[in-house]
């Protein structure tokens, strides 16, 4: 079962990789970019908000720093590619700092804490016209210079299963384990000897480099950025929104999710013109009332509960033959 | 002495903002007190208080000073049936999914408000706005301002006594002390808690009555409301109503201060930081005990 | 030499004295039971030797090590596990995921993990529930999935946190002659525990009772349980007397 999904997962990416040579449309390109940049900014957000389960609302903090670190290093004459590195490190830096502080609290208090982080943040982006161009804005060096659009779209396949593959593996994981368990209790975590607040913090890590680099590829595709866009809570929202649609804490709900909601706003763009985030609110209504664990996670676990039958009603002790009871005599823990 | 003057001015301006903050803030309490949630449709609700008083000012000439009434009531209904068709529903009401839903609703309403009016700027005109109340030679406050910050403030009080004093306050705080055993003692969950989502969404969108001549009108303009409404329920102690309110004229004060000595831009920032500073150091609040 | 010691521990809760004054020691390889009335300072006192709180006067030693202001993680990897009363398992994973847990504190290896949480398991006759999620369980199972949880960390010391509460007597019985062999493999229990006399009185080495976060008896359980002091606790003066 585990290793048909990973066949399937394989030759999803491989045929993603192969469809700028059958569609030439910048349009659609440009689309499915989109598409694929935010099933890698799902994917980094669900190691944090969905396996951890810390719901951050300010994941827009991280991919602003990508952005903004390509434009602003960029301009004092690193090269565009060196530019997007050490705005993966400044975003993984943002990160510590943040996580540090938000992680101590729990709940609402810690979705509240990240979206003030990434508030400052905008602010001071906004604030600080000398540096950054404020409100009018900063010009973004173009990363691809050959057939760019298809270069784009390629990197948001690639970098959607850079991420697939590193949620596949830590899923599997010790460290994987150890964020559900944060998820599930954090008491019951700290009594099986688990730091933590450093187990949260380091996916926090991860999903920030991976955001940050989203980041800076939207950036560079639009040559131009303001904080209001890459920096807003409606950025932090979607990011956020994107795996909890296509199920959070699971692999592929990120990547469904995606697919999902960028259509429908594709389709539903064109009716509701500068209200496109309608029908996000409404996909998000839906999800909620009729499918709480995401589109993924409730059709798995309809088809668990059919598969397995209990063995034995729950709570009862199970019966032991002798042989069982021989074998546990022998254990020693 | 002029500093002193400018400051003082500054302060003063404060408090007259800092009283429409808090009844912003006292809404949001009033719902987190009771429901322990998040409501991060308080902006949108606020948007359609200032939508609601414009209509109605458009439609008869009542200016919003009386027309808040109607903007009051209206968020009122809107939110009980909030509550009652969409909140009550969520299984578990788990905190993860009532914060996505108050967001999805958000979203709803700010875009549809945007597709049925546009995303336009709209302002009303009111003979009252160019008048100035003087205190002495350098002290002068603007008399829409004064009006509110009066209306603000009975109301503020009116909702005090309201958690305090009445059956329903009585059985609010109950349910923010612990949900579980109230039902047990005959107090009827859902509805004191659709009533509380009720007031807290008619207070936000009386505020956004209050706030329409003084300010411009499109469907965004509540979103800097409601992220200043989370400070004051952190700075307060969350889920305290008395707290919210202190600390929306602290934040009004403290906004008119940096506006003054350091300029407007770094306002929403400062407010953030303190934000920030309170969360990490003492995350139950500097001015609220007692919970509402 | 003592694996535990508490030396002189206190703690307040406000104007609460939850532990006052507090000493014990836990011998190796010994089962010793914490008894006392609801709301006697059992749970506070798990609290702290687990590192959840840290004692506001006294020192708590491990192997001779102080361990007065741990944290609960670093408590787990000293060799300290733990149950909790209120049962927490992690609802959403099976109840081999929810073992497994436990034993990554000793491997970094999945499938290491996974032989030592079935091992564990199959000793509490667990092994028919193996890949069901935890949330289905009823409380007697949940109970046990507490005990595998905190024995897959392979520590030194477990305490038990009113293991057997709300289980009918058999069940009770059962599980209790499970833990009493503990023992054999080096691990000390402590158990805190409330009224279900039985189970003490069978497996517990030592006894020690407290009320109103004070120790007020200590010794061997058929000893401790006819003192007047411990009787009072329980019933009110009124019955002191039957002990005489």
């Amino acid at each position: 079962m585990k290793n048909l999904q990973f066949v399937f997962a394989a030759l999803f990416f491989l045929l993603s990789l192969t469809v700028p040579l059958f569609i030439h449309s910048d349009y659609t390109l440009q689309i499915l970019f989109r598409l694929f940049l935010f099933a890698a900014l799902g994917l980094a957000w669900n190691l944090v908000g969905g396996y951890a389960g810390q719901l951050s609302l300010g994941h827009a903090a991280y991919f602003g720093v990508g952005a903004y670190g390509l434009a602003l290093l960029a301009k004092l004459g690193i090269s565009p590619w060196l530019a997007v590195l050490l705005g993966v490190v400044l975003a993984v830096i943002s990160a510590a700092i943040i996580g540090s502080v938000s992680f101590r609290l729990r709940g609402p208090y810690f979705a509240l804490c990240t979206i003030a982080f990434a508030e400052v943040l905008r602010l001071i982006a906004k604030n600080l016209p000398d540096v950054t161009g404020g409100d009018v804005g900063t010009q973004v060096p173009l990363l691809f210079t050959q057939s760019s659009i298809k270069s784009f779209y390629i990197s948001g396949v690639l970098l959607t299963a850079l991420a697939f593959v590193l949620t596949a593996w830590i899923e599997r994981s010790k460290f994987g384990y150890y964020l559900m368990a944060i998820r599930e209790d954090e008491d019951t975590a700290m009594s099986v000897g688990i730091n933590t607040a450093r187990v949260k913090l380091w996916s926090l890590l991860i999903s920030a480099a991976i955001t940050a680099i989203g980041g800076a590829l939207y950036a560079s595709l639009f040559l131009f950025i303001v904080p209001d866009q890459v920096m807003s809570i409606d950025m932090s929202v979607e990011i956020a929104i994107v795996p909890m649609l296509g199920g959070a804490g699971t692999l592929f709900g990120p990547v469904i999710g995606s697919m999902v909601l960028e259509t429908a706003s594709e389709i539903f763009k064109n009716v509701f013109e500068e209200a496109h985030l309608l029908i996000y609110g409404v996909l998000v209504v839906v999800v909620v009332l009729f499918l709480p664990e995401g589109i993924v996670g409730t059709v798995t676990n309809k088809l668990r509960f059919f598969k397995k039958a209990p063995a034995a009603p729950f709570g009862a002790p199970v019966p032991v033959t002798p042989e069982e009871e021989a074998e546990r005599t022998a254990f020693r823990p | 002495m002029n500093w002193f003057y400018a400051s003082l001015q500054a302060v003063l301006n404060g408090l007259l903002t800092g009283a429409l903050y808090a009844l912003i803030g006292m809404g949001m309490a009033l719902i987190f007190g009771v429901m322990r949630i998040v409501n991060f449709t308080h902006g949108a609700f606020l948007m359609l208080g200032m939508y609601a008083s414009y209509i109605f000012f458009q439609k008869t000439g009542i200016n919003p000073y009386m027309g808040f009434v109607v903007s009051g009531a209206v968020l009122f209904v809107i939110g009980y049936a909030v509550y009652m068709g969409l909140l009550r529903r969520i299984p578990g009401q788990v905190d993860f999914m009532v914060i996505l839903l108050t967001l999805g609703l958000a979203l709803i309403i700010t875009d549809g408000v945007q597709l049925i009016f546009g995303a336009d700027y709209h302002q009303i005109n009111l003979p009252l706005l160019a008048k100035n109340f003087r205190i002495g030679s350098q002290i002068s406050l603007n008399a829409p301002w004064l009006v509110s910050f009066a209306i603000a403030l009975v109301l503020a009080v009116a909702l005090y006594f309201v958690v305090t004093h009445t059956m329903f306050g009585r059985a609010a705080r109950a349910i923010a002390q612990n949900p579980y055993p109230s039902p047990l003692m005959g107090i009827n969950v859902n509805q004191v808690q659709a009533i509380s989502f009720g007031i807290g969404a008619a207070a936000a969108g009386i505020a956004g009555a209050l706030l329409l001549p003084v300010f411009y009108l499109y469907p965004a303009v509540g979103s800097q409301f409601e992220l200043k409404s989370f400070v004051m329920v952190v700075l307060g102690g969350m889920g305290s109503i008395q707290g919210a309110a202190i600390a929306g004229l602290v934040l009004g004060v403290v906004e008119n201060l940096t506006s003054l000595y350091w300029g407007n831009e770094w306002a929403l920032a400062v407010d953030f930081v303190i934000f920030i500073l309170v969360l990490s150091l003492k995350p139950s609040g500097i001015f609220g005990s007692q919970r509402a | 030499m003592s694996l535990l010691e508490a030396k002189h521990v206190s703690k307040r809760f406000g104007g609460l004295k939850a532990i006052n004054d507090i000493s014990f020691a836990v011998n190796p390889a010994e089962i010793t039971f914490i008894v006392g009335p609801n709301g006697a300072g059992k749970t506070t006192l798990f609290n702290l030797i687990t590192g959840v709180f840290h004692p506001d006067a006294g020192a708590i030693y491990f192997h001779d090590q102080d361990i007065t202001k741990l944290t609960p993680d670093q408590a787990a990897k000293l060799g300290i596990g733990r149950t909790f009363q209120i049962v927490k398992p992690l609802r959403n994973l099976t109840v081999l995921e929810n073992v497994m847990l436990g034993a990554f504190l000793r491997t970094s290896s999945p499938s290491k993990a996974e032989a030592a949480a079935t091992q564990v398991l199959k000793f509490l006759q667990m092994e028919k529930f193996l890949h069901l999620p935890a949330r289905g369980m009823g409380l007697p199972m949940l109970k046990r999935l507490e005990i595998a949880r905190a024995l897959a960390t392979h520590p030194k010391l477990i305490l038990l946190d009113e293991v057997v509460a709300g289980l009918p007597t058999p069940e009770a019985i059962k599980l209790a002659m499970l833990l009493k062999r503990l023992p054999e493999w080096g691990i000390s229990a402590i158990g805190g525990i409330e009224h279900v006399m039985q189970v003490v009185m069978r497996i517990a080495d030592r006894v020690i009772v407290i009320d109103h976060g004070t120790l007020i008896a200590e010794g061997k359980p058929e000893d401790v349980v006819h003192r007047p002091e411990v009787i009072e606790a329980y019933l009110g003066p009124k019955y002191k007397e039957i002990a005489l």
